[in-house]
């Protein structure tokens, strides 16, 4: 039977970000993209807490506070260049957002 | 009983980060995530941060995924025109590439110094007060920096967001 340790949580975090990176590897939507950033910040955020209860100490709580503030702020930032970007190409597949991306011919 | 709820809350926690990143519509992806977003306030609820829990909630749960509904109604996706052929391959790759890395990190933190009972700590340990009281004693700058950073990112969203005059 699984038990609420330490050592617990620590594992769901590393499943959760380990499906993140899944995610962000290997799927083309943007959007899928952006909640896989995010599941990995949740993972991390996770670990925070856990190891602010077992030091006793509020440091990995505040850490974890802020860790959301600047989630929200991405949030913000992420989604309005989402929306500018899909006015531009209709679509929302990241290989049609390589615009930047330096040509093979210089 | 905190084993059985740890359980059923990180098993909704897995179930819904694995449909985030399987289903293929985004609406559903998006909503498979609101269930991992509520398992880990839940998760933040037994790890006695009280303040966290509700922060999850109202930070994640109501402004950063009902924004990004919001986004995915407004653009109204086709899903069919993007095609995904080969992503359960390159998911099962990087699982095993990620499999002995995890495997370190587990017991990298199983090697841990012990300082004390888990399942035991203060009664207030968590609360808003005892949080308030760190957050302004001894993390003063970082929380004035982090409120610039929102300023910023408001400005920032609003600049890129809108539409350009044309002359």
């Amino acid at each position: 039977m699984i038990e609420a340790s330490f050592i617990s949580y620590i594992s769901l975090a590393i499943l959760l970000f380990s499906i993140g990176i899944m995610g962000l590897i290997s799927r083309k939507n943007i959007f899928i993209i952006y909640m896989s950033i995010e599941l990995m910040l949740n993972a991390i955020n996770i670990i925070f807490v856990t190891l602010s209860k077992y030091f006793g100490s509020m440091d990995g709580q505040i850490i974890a506070m802020m860790v959301m503030a600047i989630a929200a702020s991405e949030a913000a930032i992420f989604l309005s260049l989402i929306v500018a970007m899909y006015r531009l190409k209709h679509s929302v597949n990241i290989d049609d957002f390589n615009t930047l991306k330096q040509k093979d011919t210089l | 009983m905190i084993d059985t709820i740890f359980l059923i809350l990180s098993l909704f926690a897995l179930a819904g980060a694995i449909g985030m990143i399987t289903l293929s519509n985004t609406m559903h992806s998006a909503l498979s995530f609101l269930v991992t977003v509520f398992a880990i306030a839940g998760l933040y609820a037994l790890l006695n941060a009280s303040f966290l829990f509700m922060v999850q909630i109202i930070i994640y749960a109501g402004a950063i995924i009902a924004l990004l509904l919001f986004i995915v109604m407004f653009l109204n996706i086709k899903e069919d025109k993007l095609k995904e052929p080969n992503r359960y391959n390159i998911m099962l790759v990087v699982a095993i590439i990620l499999a002995p890395v995890d495997y370190l990190l587990f017991q990298a933190f199983l090697k841990m110094p012990h300082i004390g009972d888990f399942s035991t700590t203060l009664d207030n340990f968590g609360d808003v007060k005892m949080l308030g009281n760190e957050l302004f004693k001894g993390w003063l700058v970082p929380f004035e920096a982090i409120s610039v950073l929102l300023l910023v990112a408001l400005i920032g969203s609003i600049v890129l967001a809108r539409k350009k005059e044309r002359e």
